[in-house]
């Protein structure tokens, strides 16, 4: 862990639960309130005849001392002996929805406010389920306010099981429940004694195990092209490498349009000759061929590229004041595309806090809610599904002129109707010592082949060729691949695959199709 | 090996080609100060470079004749477009914080950034402002419209996340882009430290007093100090518990003052 990198946490939950409260404290218990700040809120509280209120250190703005509520996402900064700390508060109310997922969508991790008292409510389970779509895993759950029951395990207990069981629902095992009282300061910084039957980690002890959010590892390259720069006699194509990493050289596929270059050179200022850029560096990068590809296409490699989508299928939050409307066009901005989408259908409109699907085929989502939309795109963009790559796999909905709400992708479809990969049989072989090779391993999804006269040839002249198969799914294009070429095939268990040994023959040497050429006998 | 600062620099890299991409008109906001200079130098980064907008200074008339010194240097050898900005009437009315320093602001910097826009027809603006300055900063988005009189609707704004900014707006409208919004006082200092540019000699200690934050003269306090090197500044920095900003009288004014004046389209 770099001691100078700041982790980026999120304070969510039910309004009037205890979070300003909450982070004045850690505030004043790690000494990071500077002595001006200290003292100018002293003053406006005793000016107010108050007690001295914690929660004003982030109501920076004067409507929220007023009102007592936090209005908009502020960032406050603390830190530990270990690291130092962002806090993007996040408002409780419930208009304020837009404002939390502002704050809560960059953050690396997240506590979750329960009121020991009165227990889980209704924003306390909305949150959850938004950190879940923001895909937010490193989750502490808070349990507050246990001065107000006299620090009662039995109570506790209680929380800690209703709200492991509602998180369970959405997908999220919190790394800690912790009981706590911000008011009196306990767990937070410190034990006092209060809670003796609790042996877990404080918030800070809990908060310093966190580590920060990276690109997922191993994921393929996608380099979405953010602009064009035609400078100095060159064409160069920038953007961020969103995941995998680019090297000199490299064959790479532009997609939707499918034009396929090689990587000529990865530049920085300064640097003109990099050999590669890796996840979360912006580069610019320039290509063997002129191609005049613009901004909105994904650079990728030609094996696990992203599909060429039409069609989107995705859960929506929505955050606009005016509903969303099925068989509206929205403007859709994913990676560095924008296109114009039709809601085809709200196939599920859901209670964002209960997660009941309480219509099916909706006219409308209303703000603050939540749904399963299926959109037409007028044109096709690159996407990945979610669960295969975050960053390709969301994108926001734009509501007039302003960003609206946001998505996270299902599934998709391209043009042919089936979200199938094709696989170009000329290309994706590789003919080594052994024979050919087709791996299909990290093919999500259905498949289909282009087979090429370079590919029927190959076997032809007695040549066997290797599929590596993901899972049985794809033994049914493979098969009927080898029922339109008349060719054989050996099905076997592999190393951590399924192989399937394809040739004109048997591999047995047994005759595959009659003397008349038909066949095949299996 | 690729650590936060990296980070840090490839997220105003990606703000700065997003805004450029999106905006005509552009122009950037140099104050000569740290921050305004290491956004000079993400720019250039940005743009293999480059700085593709012109550099609008706002003089008060107030500033130390180094900064004006360091200004003129700097922008010759980044062979920048610098604009010099001014509110010439109220200079020749004598405007001066003995108005009040809120209205002094408000008159020399404000009005005078205004009427720059308005003569330039600037569609947009690079600010470079943090989150952890001060309250209200905290508040902003990275894409920030003003209205036709400049003003900032902090209690409606639009969300924006997973880097999708608002760029689509009225005509009209005036947007202020934050490409550093996310650093804070330590990262800049680090990153001057990593990157060897040269910044403002004021901020280095003379006769035990430096500046930690550059302003006007009869509004900013040096600090005590001894540090004479960067190195030295970020050692400080750890041992500091007075805010960054706390020179700076005009901060101080009332609870609220910054708010205000940054509703009004201050920077």
């Amino acid at each position: 862990m770099n001691q100078n990198e700041t982790l980026k946490i999120v304070i969510v939950g039910h309004v009037d639960h205890g979070k300003s409260t909450l982070i004045g404290r850690l505030f004043y218990d790690t000494g990071s309130i500077p002595e001006v700040r200290y003292r100018e809120i002293e003053a406006t509280c005793r000016a107010q005849g108050r007690e001295f209120e914690f929660a004003y250190l982030m109501d920076a703005l004067e409507e929220e001392r007023d009102q007592n509520i936090t209005i908009d996402t502020a960032s406050t900064f603390f830190k530990t002996a270990q690291r130092p700390y962002v806090i993007i508060d996040a408002p409780g109310h419930k208009q304020f929805l837009k404002n939390m997922i502002t704050g809560a969508a960059s953050a690396d991790a997240a506590i979750l406010l329960v009121d020991g008292a009165e227990g889980v409510r209704e924003q306390t389970r909305r949150h959850a389920y938004v950190l879940s779509l923001l895909g937010i895993r490193q989750v502490a759950v808070a349990v507050n306010k246990l001065d107000m029951v006299a620090y009662d395990r039995t109570r506790f207990q209680q929380v800690d099981n209703d709200i492991r069981v509602f998180l369970h629902s959405v997908g999220i095992t919190p790394s800690y429940v912790i009981p706590i009282s911000a008011r009196d300061g306990e767990n937070i910084a410190s034990r006092h004694g209060k809670v003796p039957w609790y042996d877990g980690p404080t918030i800070l002890e809990a908060l310093d195990s966190f580590g920060n959010v990276r690109a997922e590892a191993g994921a393929p390259l996608r380099l979405p092209v953010q602009d064009v720069y035609k400078w100095d006699d060159k064409r160069i194509y920038v953007g961020r490498v969103e995941t995998g990493e680019i090297n000199k050289g490299d064959e790479i596929i532009f997609l939707p349009s499918g034009k396929i270059t090689r990587v000529k050179s990865v530049e920085k200022w300064g640097q003109t000759d990099l050999p590669q850029a890796i996840s979360g560096e912006c580069i610019g990068i320039t290509t063997d061929d002129e191609l005049f590809v613009e901004r909105g296409e994904i650079i990728s490699r030609r094996r696990r590229k992203p599909v060429a989508a039409c069609q989107i299928r995705a859960s929506i939050f929505w955050l606009a004041d005016r509903p969303f409307q099925s068989g509206k066009t929205y403007t859709i901005k994913l990676g560095t595309a924008e296109v114009q989408a039709v809601a085809t259908a709200i196939e599920e409109r859901l209670d964002s806090s209960t997660l009941e699907v309480t219509e099916r085929y909706a006219a409308e989502l209303m703000p603050s809610e939540v749904g399963t939309v299926l959109f037409t795109l007028k044109n096709e963009i690159a996407a990945d599904p979610y669960s295969e790559n975050t960053r390709t796999g969301r994108f926001v909905v734009e509501e007039g002129l302003q960003i609206g709400g946001g998505g996270i992708i299902r599934s998709l479809t391209d043009k042919s109707g089936v979200s199938a990969q094709r696989i170009n049989l000329g290309e994706s072989f590789i003919v080594g010592d052994e024979g050919g090779l087709v791996d299909l391993v990290d093919e999500f999804g259905s498949i289909e082949f282009d087979v090429t006269s370079g590919f029927v040839d190959y076997l032809g002249k007695g040549n066997c060729i290797l599929f590596k198969l993901r899972d049985l799914g794809q033994l049914d294009p493979v098969a009927r691949l080898a029922f339109q070429h008349d060719l054989s095939f050996l099905f076997s268990r592999g190393d951590g695959s399924l192989n399937i040994v394809m040739s004109k023959r048997s591999p047995h040497g047994r005759l595959v199709s009659d003397d008349n050429g038909n066949g095949p006998i299996i | 090996m690729y650590d936060h600062l990296d980070d840090l620099e490839a997220q105003s890299i990606y703000i700065f080609r997003e805004a450029y991409r999106k905006f005509e008109n552009l122009a950037m906001l140099y104050s000569i100060g740290k921050d305004s200079t290491t956004m000079i130098h993400l720019a250039r980064k940005a743009f293999f470079g480059k700085i593709p907008f012109p550099l609008v200074h706002i003089d008060t008339t107030y500033k130390y004749p180094e900064m004006i010194q360091y200004r003129d240097r700097m922008a010759r050898e980044w062979q920048a477009d610098l604009i010099v900005g001014s509110n010439a009437a109220a200079i020749e009315a004598g405007m001066s914080p003995a108005a009040g320093r809120l209205v002094c602001c408000e008159k020399l910097k404000s009005e005078g950034l205004t009427k720059i826009i308005e003569e330039r027809d600037f569609h947009g603006l690079f600010l470079g402002i943090r989150r952890d300055e001060e309250g209200s900063r905290a508040k902003e988005r990275v894409f920030s419209p003003r209205d036709k009189n400049f003003e900032w609707a902090y209690k409606d704004q639009p969300p924006e996340l997973w880097d999708q900014f608002n760029t689509n707006f009225d005509p009209g409208t005036h947007i202020r882009v934050h490409p550093i919004l996310h650093w804070t006082e330590l990262n800049i200092w680090e990153y001057i430290q990593r990157e060897k540019f040269e910044i403002c000699p004021l901020y280095f200690a003379k006769d035990g007093k430096r500046f930690r934050s550059l302003g006007c003269m009869p509004c900013t306090t040096p600090i005590d100090s001894r540090a004479t090197t960067v190195d030295e500044i970020i050692e400080e920095l750890k041992t500091l518990k007075d805010p960054e900003r706390a020179g700076r009288a005009q901060d101080q004014e009332n609870a609220y003052a910054m708010q205000k004046l940054r509703a009004k389209g201050y920077m």
